[in-house]
Parts: structure tokens; C-alpha cells; sequence
């Protein structure tokens, strides 16, 4: 489980993040919503010590993020991660270097999945393309947990559509996965859990499937409810 | 294979294609220099000897002979060495910007693969002071055979045969390059190690706390050379002299190797607890 517990963070004299506090279970998506610069990637950042937090706490299954969770946490972030001069093969080749949990079986089966070329540089590639071996450098490591940020951002709708199908495919299953996107209407459907931010503060936590179920909305009709109000 | 030694190989590699092409500048300019120089000299020579009426032995004594001195003291053999240098350490800085301000932020994954974030600051410190070893080591190799090449060119009565060393000698410049001897060349490059854990750190400060980050990079650099050259300001400042050169040489080691040290510390302590990205 990932708990982020009542974190604090500041940029010069903005407060970006004033106490968010909130759980992500393994085998269960977890989506992080709310406007442009409210901080979820701040938030994703803070849980792969990518960015300090002034207070609070982040634990992985009950342990500080240290350099051995990176075998059991991945981040996909909004932009690719890899030098422009590599291909996707030699890509693929400095993860198989580095990480232990690298699952070339399931990089060939990404690989297909996205009908992408080995041999292409990155820098070649389209911002469709980018986005996938983005995807495929992240979803290839056995972990048990996925952030992503803001997987769909500028997209053409088909890569979107091969983006959301990952989703119901045997490729995140059992995982736990945190999501920040605007297209909330590609995997509404796929949702688990639901943490609505705004000005720095959790407005919602809540679980997609009971909310449908006992007051029969979406999340985009409790995200309406809640905004607006 | 380590992921300190993997992460060196890779560091090496990115800037491989551009550290060939400044060993081939370096080769072509230094043998295309004594090419000229030489048949400058040549030139010069037969022209005094026709003119003048001279003998080989009284046109050298009258204008020298003609030895690798003379390359050395021109831009061909400079200028490559010049390029390099300002190259390295423009490619200090480079080696850390790149990875944030880059098309695409490689900073991400270097930061989140699974070893110490250390080995990153530390491997690119080694791919430097490899790279610059590689090109003294060049240099090195150069000499010799630019030794042989003089002798095919310049008849021996006009020509004053040296060693590497003794052209190393010759030069003062070329002494920080190519140290004589194994003092000379701990300090030399001793020095530049610490330098470059030195600029590292500072670049940590930076990355770290962006605008306050340059003033306490800045500070952290004051620092550190204050404290690595503090028995020489003291010394100087009180216009005394306590120390032999010995002791001397010893207590800039001993501090040389506590500010890479404390350098190395602090490098961790921001890469694991403040560096943003």
C-alpha cells in the first residue's frame, strides 16, 4: 500500500500542497484529479523522492521510498525519460542494465501490443509513439505499483484508445496504479478509487464503484457536485 | 557489473562521439603543425644559407636549431589542448544540464533507477577525469612520434633532438597538463578532482534550491577553497612562513582530500533528500 500521510510542500511562497493525505492499494487504480497546478505531479514526485516535502510522510508497503523501491515502484512520467538519440531497443536494453524487475518477455509483448519498432530512435518517434514506450519502459518492470502522469496529455484519440486498453489487460492486473489525468472519460470506467484535489487539500476521497452503486453517479457527476460547490 | 561502473560506461558514451572528434582536432592539428612549422623552418634556412652564404652550422648558431619546442610554442600544438580543456569543463556543467533541461528529462530516470543516487554523481566525475586522462594520454603518445616525424623533415645538423620530458620541460604551460613527476601530478590533478566535487556539489545547491541553491553553491565553492588553500592564506596574511615545503605539500593533501570528502557528503545528502526535478 502507498500512504501518503498529511504531506506539506511549498515552491518559494506558494503552498502548493497543504496536507494531502490519502491510500493506494495494490491491485487497485487509483485517480488523482483536479485543475493544472494543484500538485499532482508533485504529489507523484514527492512519492519517488523526486521532490522533497516540507512535512509529512510517504510509505511503500510501510517503509520509506529508498533506492530498493524503485524494484517494486515505477513512474511514468508526462514526458519520455530516455536520450532522443536512443532507440526503443537500446531503451529497453539500459533498463534490462539496471533493474532487476525488468521483464523483457513483457517489453516484447508491450512492444507488439503498441505495434512499435525496436530500431526507432526516440527522437523519431511521434508524441503518440513517445507516450507508449513511455508506457512500455514503465509497464515492462515487475512492480507492484505504477505511478502515471498524465498518460493521455495530447494524444490523438487512437493511441489514447491503445493507451486506455492497457488498462483492462492482463498487463496491469494485481498492480497498484496512481493516475493523474484530464481525460477522465477514457477510463472512468476502470477507476477504483477517486482523490479529488483542489487548492492543495483532498476535497474527496472515494470509491468509484460504491458511489455508482449507492447514489448511482459517475465520477464526473461527483466531481461536478463537488467543484462546483 | 556494477551500476557505478555501468553508469561511468554510459556517462563515457554519451560524449564519446564528441571526445573523438576532439582527439582527431588535437591529432590533426599538432602533426599538420610541425608540417609547417618544419618546413617554415626548412624554408627559412635554405633561404639564409643561399642568401647569406651561411653554413648549417652557422645558420643554427646564428638562428637556432629547429626542436619540438618550436611546435609547442605555436597555436597548431596549443589551440587543439586549449579546445579540449575549455571542452571538459564546459562538459561539467553540461554532464548535470543536460538531464534536466534536455528534450527529455533523463534526469528522471537516473534519479529513480535502483542504486545509490551517488553512483550518479559519481560516475560522471569519473567520466571526466577519464576523458581527461585519455587526452593527456594522447598528448603523451603524440610527442614521441612527433620526435620521429621531425627527424624525417629537418636534416639532423639543423635539428636538436629532445625527450618527451625534456620538451615537457621546455614549457611551462605544459607542465599542469603533463606533470613531471608523481608530486607535480597529484597535485595537478588532484586538484582538478576536487575541483570538479567541488563544482558538482555546488551544481546539487543549485538544482536543488534553484535561486537561493547559485548563493549557496556559490558560498559552498568560497568555502571549500578557503578552507583547501588556508595554510598558504594564513601564511601569506601573517607574512610568515611555518611550514617546510614538505609539511606544506602533506597539509594541502590531507584538506584536498577532506573537501572531495566533505564534497561527496554533502552531493549524497542533497541527492537523496533535496534535489528536485
Amino acid at each position: 500500500m502507498i500512504e501518503v500521510k498529511d504531506i506539506k510542500k511549498k515552491f518559494g511562497r506558494r503552498q502548493v500542497l497543504k496536507g494531502v493525505s490519502f491510500t493506494a492499494n495494490e491491485g487497485e487504480i487509483t485517480c488523482l484529479i483536479g485543475i493544472n497546478g494543484v500538485g499532482k505531479t508533485t504529489i507523484l514526485n514527492a512519492i519517488m523522492a523526486l521532490t522533497p516535502v516540507n512535512s509529512g510522510e510517504i510509505l511503500l508497503d510501510g517503509k520509506k521510498v529508498t533506492k530498493e523501491s524503485f524494484e517494486k515502484i515505477t513512474f511514468i512520467p508526462d514526458a519520455i525519460t530516455m536520450i532522443p538519440q536512443m532507440t526503443i531497443a537500446e531503451s529497453m536494453e539500459f533498463m534490462d542494465d539496471y533493474y532487476n524487475a525488468w521483464n523483457q518477455k513483457r517489453a516484447d509483448e508491450l512492444l507488439k501490443f503498441f505495434k512499435l519498432k525496436k530500431e526507432e530512435k526516440i527522437s523519431s518517434l511521434s508524441k503518440g509513439n513517445t507516450a507508449k514506450v513511455n508506457l512500455l519502459l514503465g509497464l515492462a518492470l515487475d512492480v507492484d505499483y505504477v505511478l502515471m502522469d498524465e498518460p493521455f496529455s495530447g494524444i490523438d484519440i487512437f493511441s489514447r484508445e491503445q493507451i486506455a486498453d492497457v488498462f483492462t489487460s492482463h498487463l496491469i492486473e494485481g498492480r497498484g496504479v496512481i493516475i493523474t489525468t484530464h481525460e477522465i472519460s477514457d477510463i472512468e470506467h476502470l477507476i477504483d478509487k477517486v482523490v479529488l484535489l483542489d487548492e492543495g487539500v483532498v476535497l474527496k476521497e472515494f470509491n468509484s464503484e460504491e458511489v455508482r452503486e449507492s447514489e448511482g453517479k459517475s465520477v464526473v457527476d461527483v466531481m461536478r457536485e463537488v467543484y462546483k460547490a | 557489473m556494477s551500476s557505478f561502473l555501468k553508469l561511468t560506461n554510459f556517462e563515457i558514451g554519451r560524449f564519446f562521439k564528441l571526445y573523438v572528434v576532439l582527439i582527431g582536432i588535437t591529432i590533426l592539428s599538432q602533426l599538420i603543425g610541425l608540417v609547417v612549422v618544419s618546413n617554415g623552418y626548412m624554408d627559412e634556412a635554405n633561404n639564409a644559407i643561399f642568401q647569406e652564404n651561411l653554413t648549417a652550422q652557422e645558420y643554427v648558431n646564428t638562428y637556432g636549431e629547429m626542436s619540438l619546442l618550436n611546435l609547442t610554442r605555436t597555436l597548431w600544438f596549443f589551440a587543439p589542448i586549449a579546445l579540449g580543456v575549455i571542452a571538459l569543463l564546459f562538459n561539467i556543467f553540461f554532464v548535470w544540464y543536460r538531464d534536466w533541461f534536455g528534450k527529455n528529462t533523463f534526469i528522471y530516470r537516473l534519479l529513480m533507477l535502483p542504486t545509490a543516487r551517488i553512483n550518479v554523481y559519481l560516475s560522471k566525475a569519473t567520466s571526466i577525469v577519464l576523458m581527461v586522462l585519455g587526452l593527456v594520454a594522447i598528448q603523451v603518445a603524440l610527442l614521441p612520434i612527433q620526435g620521429i616525424l621531425l627527424k624525417w623533415m629537418v636534416a639532423k645538423d639543423f635539428r636538436l633532438d629532445l625527450t618527451p620530458a625534456e620538451v615537457v620541460l621546455g614549457l611551462r604551460e605544459l607542465m599542469i597538463i603533463l606533470p613531471n613527476g608523481f608530486i607535480d601530478f597529484l597535485l595537478a590533478y588532484g586538484t582538478g578532482i576536487m575541483a570538479i566535487f567541488i563544482v558538482f556539489t555546488a551544481i546539487l545547491f543549485e538544482r536543488s534550491f534553484r535561486l537561493k541553491g547559485i548563493l549557496f553553491g556559490g558560498i559552498y565553492i568560497a568555502l571549500s577553497v578557503g578552507i583547501f588553500l588556508s595554510p598558504v592564506i594564513v601564511q601569506s596574511i601573517l607574512n610568515v612562513s611555518y611550514l617546510y615545503p614538505a609539511e606544506l605539500l602533506i597539509l594541502e593533501i590531507i584538506l584536498g582530500v577532506c573537501v572531495s570528502i566533505a564534497s561527496i557528503w554533502v552531493a549524497n545528502y542533497l541527492l537523496t533528500k533535496s534535489i528536485t526535478v
